[in-house]
């Protein structure tokens, strides 16, 4: 059992910047076996098979602390806060703590000419292997870059500048990766996501309005793991949180499927957990772990607190209609249009059955019977 | 009573150098043969499978071999492909579009490269169809969209048949049966021998040819060679009880291998004699004897094969006793007091729902009965229903699915086993033997039989 010494046995400390992550982390009180159970929970949230998470220790103990470069641009630093104050302290926190978060100008000290400094000598220092994570839009490079600067730098010159020589991008939360709220409508900013601009580079997309902490984390470990970035889907997401949507993961659903619906906030249905799909509950169309991960270090989540799905990790989801509309109601008088349908799908199946019975029949027609003088031949 | 259907084409080419076309079955044929099959209800199924795989969970072929080619839904992947290429607009729309457009200039061949159905592949599937299936039916009860596997089985077989892709067992059972009156070549000369020796035993008479009796008697070949005392228990049973009964010298044999085989011709001929002897001696009923498929083949198939409906009607032997028990005509007396367990055979208890008369049967006269954890309509197959046990490739897959059976029976741990199959029982009593386990088999009506009250009327009959 290895003991969660900084010192070296020799008794000297172990040189900081030589860490690795196991050795940082157990200097930060994390116990060996508390470390397992992430690795555990991270390969089953990656649907690695459960023989990896050793693999994921192995990587992760020895694994050199990447640099990492924060970018926060038109955002409400909501990502940052569910990051760090997510719930604490967890194994999650801690990952983070231990990468070189070089630049972060929510949370490091430095402000100004001496922030800008640290950010150009982590570039130069690990140039072509950091990682950029962006947290917001930004002002698109035909808009007035005006509406968002960092020590007199535009947004667009520095995310440009900035991803030039890194591995890759991870654009946090709705607003960097599908443009967010700034660029709801109308728009007044010109805003765009990262991956608008950045098309040289891998742009992993964690959406979310916040994103869950573990998915942010859960991608950094993967890439700590294994060299490269995980599967994604079509909006570049990594599909192993991704890849189920709400409403298939809700604990709901069973009301869904039975047609119990809450009608209103304080209704019987409301009171006794039924679905609120009616209620405009996103959930079908949403893709997210939320169900299954929940928020708070596992307490509840948006629909266990009553309140229907926004659809936050959405693209545009701002701008799709009304949060407490539901998805889709059927318009007004349809009944005769359903009725109408319905009859011309029966004929139309009519038909198509006579037409298939009528050639089993033909089949019948050129039966040759089997006969037991047939078969001896066959003897 | 040769009544050989004439071959259409008796002018057959000559099936020379074609290893696989002996007798004019064809790849055509057999195509024909599968389109015939496709009705309604397999249509509705092959759209609705989810490919869940929960009939893999419930076949004791998979369950004991792990073989995913034994899962019950991939066996009927060769009529699945015909279906979809002859019976759905999608299919044939890609049909068309292969015939007409130039698909390999426009690099979309590999998009429209549906499979084809060929000799190859049926012969691929004969094993699948044949060796690994016993159309137990337990796949049918878990399918959750209500899919009815085991009756496609016995459609594809026909395929196979047409296409000259069936077991060589089954091929010599069928040929038997149709040519001497028994799928194991049995002549009415041999059972004469046992009713002498039946009547010597018992004093008792046996009753042939008995005009209007109520009962018409049959039996299974595999009776009347391995387990004799079941028409003895029948003969004294029914004497006890005063019931008037009768065997046909015309046609004494219940099995079908047609059924078995999967062809509704050589099944209709092996019917029609049932009928043709019960409506000569004009009985009111015919009685299936200890055998599973016999029964599904006379009381459900039959009419159809036949396409008419029965004079009279028919009845597992277990169903009579236990009628005859709950009109009081059956007194027996003492009760067995070792640990009795129950094999329901697939055909009686899943697929004829024939399941509580065998229990009541066993209150009379078992002290000590314990049911296996899964009976009745869920229970498992012994592994050699189906035409499995006639055909001689399957048999170490037949052991392999006995496994399962083995497994339900030690976890209740019974002292001996009954069973109302001849097949089921050989099965039993093979396997059990083959993994030295000493649990001796019996049938049911022997089992009552030993029980009855001596009376001093002597015979009623």
């Amino acid at each position: 059992m290895v003991t969660a010494s900084p010192h070296r046995p020799d008794g000297r400390p172990a040189p900081a910047r030589q860490a690795t992550l196991g050795e940082s982390l157990r200097r930060n009180g994390v116990s060996r076996r508390g470390f397992l159970k992430f690795c555990a929970a991270t390969a089953s949230m990656m649907a690695l098979p459960p023989s990896m998470a050793p693999a994921i220790a192995a990587a992760l103990e020895s694994a050199r602390r990447p640099s990492v470069i924060w970018l926060s641009f038109q955002e409400c630093t909501g990502c940052t806060e569910s990051l760090t104050r997510s719930f604490s302290p967890t194994v999650e926190n801690l990952i983070l703590d231990t990468i070189s978060l070089d630049y972060h100008h929510t949370l490091q000290a430095a402000a100004g000419d001496a922030a800008e400094h640290a950010r150009e000598a982590a570039m130069h220092a690990n140039a072509g292997e950091y990682l950029v994570v962006v947290d917001g839009s930004l002002p698109g490079p035909g808009a007035n870059p005006g509406y968002s600067t960092i020590a007199g730098i535009s947004n667009y010159d520095m995310l440009m500048e900035t991803v030039a020589d890194a591995a890759a991008v991870i654009a946090v939360g709705s607003c960097a990766a599908f443009g967010g709220l700034p660029k709801a409508s109308p728009n007044p900013s010109g805003a765009v996501a990262v991956q608008d601009l950045v098309k040289d580079k891998p742009v992993i997309n964690v959406s979310g309005c916040p994103p869950l902490p573990m998915v942010i984390t859960g991608v950094l470990a993967q890439y700590l793991t294994f060299g490269k970035l995980p599967e994604l889907d079509q909006y570049n997401r990594p599909l192993a949180f991704f890849g189920q949507s709400i409403h298939d993961r809700c604990y709901r659903r069973p009301f869904y499927d039975k047609g119990l619906f809450a009608e209103t906030f304080d209704d019987e249905g409301a009171k006794k957990g039924w679905c609120l799909y009616r209620l405009g509950c996103k959930g079908p169309m949403t893709y997210n772990a939320c169900a299954t991960m929940k928020w708070n270090g596992g307490t509840s989540w948006p629909v266990e607190a009553g309140a229907p799905c926004l659809g936050c990790s959405e693209p545009d989801f701002w701008d799709a209609g009304g949060f407490y509309d539901a998805l889709s109601v059927p318009p007004g008088n349809s009944g005769d249009m359903l009725l109408a349908a319905g009859a011309a799908g029966v004929a139309v199946g009519a038909g198509v059955g006579l037409l298939a019975r009528s050639q089993a029949k033909g089949a019948a027609k050129q039966h040759q019977t089997v006969t037991a003088e047939e078969l001896e031949q066959k003897l | 009573m040769t009544e050989a259907v004439l071959t259409p084409g008796a002018d057959l080419p000559e099936s020379s150098g074609t290893t696989q076309a002996a007798g004019g079955f064809s790849l055509a044929r057999g195509l024909n043969a599968l389109r015939e099959e496709m009705d309604a209800p397999v249509a509705s199924f092959f759209s609705s499978c989810v490919h869940c795989g929960l009939c893999a969970t419930a076949c004791p072929f998979f369950v004991e071999t792990g073989d995913p080619k034994y899962t019950p839904i991939h066996k009927l992947e060769p009529m699945r492909i015909l279906w979809e290429q002859e019976f759905t607009f999608w299919g044939k729309l890609k049909g068309v579009l292969r015939e007409k457009l130039p698909l390999d200039k426009l690099g979309l061949d590999k998009h429209f490269a549906g499979k084809q159905v060929t000799d190859e592949m049926l012969a691929e599937w004969e094993p699948l169809l044949y060796d690994s299936c016993t159309m137990c039916g337990r796949c049918s009860m878990v399918c959750p969209v209500g899919n009815d596997i085991q009756y496609m089985i016995r459609k594809a077989r026909e395929g196979q048949v047409a296409s000259g892709h069936s077991p060589e067992g089954l091929v010599a059972a069928s040929v038997r049966a149709v040519n001497t009156g028994s799928p194991m070549g049995l002549k009415w000369k041999t059972l004469d021998v046992q009713i002498r020796h039946v009547e010597q035993s018992t004093g008792l008479e046996v009753p042939i040819d008995k005009q209007g009796a109520d009962y018409l008697v049959l039996l299974s070949s595999m009776e009347i060679i391995n387990f004799p005392e079941y028409l003895e228990a029948l003969t004294k049973i029914f004497a006890h009880a005063g019931v008037s009964w009768t065997l046909s010298q015309q046609c004494f044999e219940a099995t079908n291998a047609g059924i078995q085989i999967g062809s509704k011709d050589i099944a209709a001929v092996l019917v029609q004699r049932v009928v043709d002897a019960a409506e000569a001696l004009d009985v009111k009923n015919v009685i299936s004897p200890e055998c599973g498929h016999a029964y599904t083949a006379i009381r459900w198939e039959g009419p159809n094969a036949i396409k008419r409906a029965y004079p009279f009607k028919v009845f597992h032997i277990i169903e009579v006793l236990d009628q005859l028990r709950a009109d009081g005509r059956i007194k027996t007396e003492g009760r067995e007091d070792d640990r009795l367990s129950l094999h329901d055979p697939c055909n009686l208890a899943r697929k004829s729902g024939v399941i509580q008369q065998q229990r009541n049967l066993m209150d009379l006269v078992a002290e000590n009965f314990v049911d296996l954890k899964e009976h009745g309509k869920m229970q498992w197959c012994c592994g050699a229903g189906g035409g499995v046990s006639s055909n001689e490739r399957a048999e170490a897959l037949k052991l392999a699915a006995f496994k399962k059976k083995k497994a339900q029976i030690e976890e209740v741990e019974p002292d001996r086993m009954v069973t109302m199959c001849a097949t089921c029982r050989t099965q039993l009593e093979e396997g059990l033997e083959e993994f030295t386990m000493d649990i001796p088999v019996i049938g049911l009506t022997e089992l009552i039989a030993d029980h009855l009250v001596e009376s001093d009327e002597g015979t009623h009959a």
